[in-house]
């Protein structure tokens, strides 16, 4: 029932310029068998405008298109810094892979696993790096990233999940940041759009990697684990 | 003493208006909508979340 309310408001947003089914970076159905639109079951208050609905099993739904208008939105607004002036943090398993994948198509610098302290704040630090911007796969995960950007002045662009709360960052694209599949089609789609942006990427054209590419893999031995 | 304090102008914060304090932790970037506005944000704005509004665009952040 909500899905057809749904699809309505988006035929009918074409004349009002809310973004339509055919306007999604990729086919909803698409995004919504990846699982970029599933939350957890916590709220916070700051996420709530962009929770779409509630499941009855008390899962908070993301609305996909508030995801993709987000993510169009960051990938303009990254596309204006220099490429190796990006930073994209990733101390989530599951986000590492896409992380690194992400910085081998923008030239972003990739930050996975355990982040340093004192890498974006300590000058003393001899592989301290300074960036203009910084990407972060889960505020809550990577809150030492978060603080010692908040530190140095750096904008933080985070993809946040129901449960995040949005303090120290000034960007967010409301997704699923837990899902293996999930942060492999988000970090691909954003790569996807700065290539765009940027002009270096046709509006028509994919990428050259594939999103299975982005994703982590799982080995024989961890999924009988 | 005067001269030097009415040439002193502090830039203000587009979440709370109030004048940002020289220092470590406010943060400034073009709006990332349309990229021609300069937001800037304080660190108390930055800490709470506390959302922005761009004055040209009217795009609402974070």
């Amino acid at each position: 029932m909500s899905e057809v309310k749904d699809e309505k408001v988006g035929k009918e947003g074409e004349t009002t310029g809310v973004t339509t089914e055919e306007e999604l970076l990729l086919p909803r159905d698409t995004l919504l068998s990846a699982g970029t639109h599933i939350g957890t079951r916590m709220k916070s208050r700051d996420v709530e405008q962009f929770i779409y609905r509630v499941r009855p099993d008390g899962l908070f739904v993301l609305d996909v298109k508030k995801t993709d208008e987000r993510l169009r939105v960051s990938a303009k607004f990254l596309a204006r810094f220099e490429q190796s002036k990006i930073a994209v943090a990733a101390a989530r398993l599951y986000a590492q892979e896409p992380v690194r994948k992400f910085g081998e198509v923008t030239g972003a610098i990739p930050i996975v696993g355990r982040f340093i302290p004192g890498l974006l704040s300590n000058p003393l630090y001899p592989k301290r790096i300074e960036p203009d911007v910084l990407i972060v796969s889960d505020p809550r995960a990577d809150s030492q990233a978060v603080i010692e950007a908040s530190s140095v002045g750096l904008p933080i662009v985070a993809l946040c999940s129901t449960d995040n709360d949005f303090s120290g960052v000034d960007l967010v694209i409301p997704t699923n940041n837990k899902g293996r599949r999930a942060l492999a089609i988000v970090y691909w789609l954003l790569a996807r759009q700065i290539l765009r942006e940027r002009g270096e990427l046709a509006a028509d054209k994919d990428l050259a990697l594939t999103v299975e590419d982005f994703e982590t893999k799982i080995s024989r031995e961890d999924e009988g684990s | 003493m005067a001269e030097r304090a009415s040439t002193l102008s502090l830039v203000t914060c587009t979440s709370c208006g109030k004048p940002i304090p020289p220092g470590t932790g406010s943060t400034k970037f073009l709006c990332p909508n349309c990229g021609e506005i300069q937001i800037r944000r304080c660190v108390k704005c930055r800490k709470f979340g506390r959302s922005y509004k761009c004055p040209k665009c009217g795009f609402v952040g974070p």
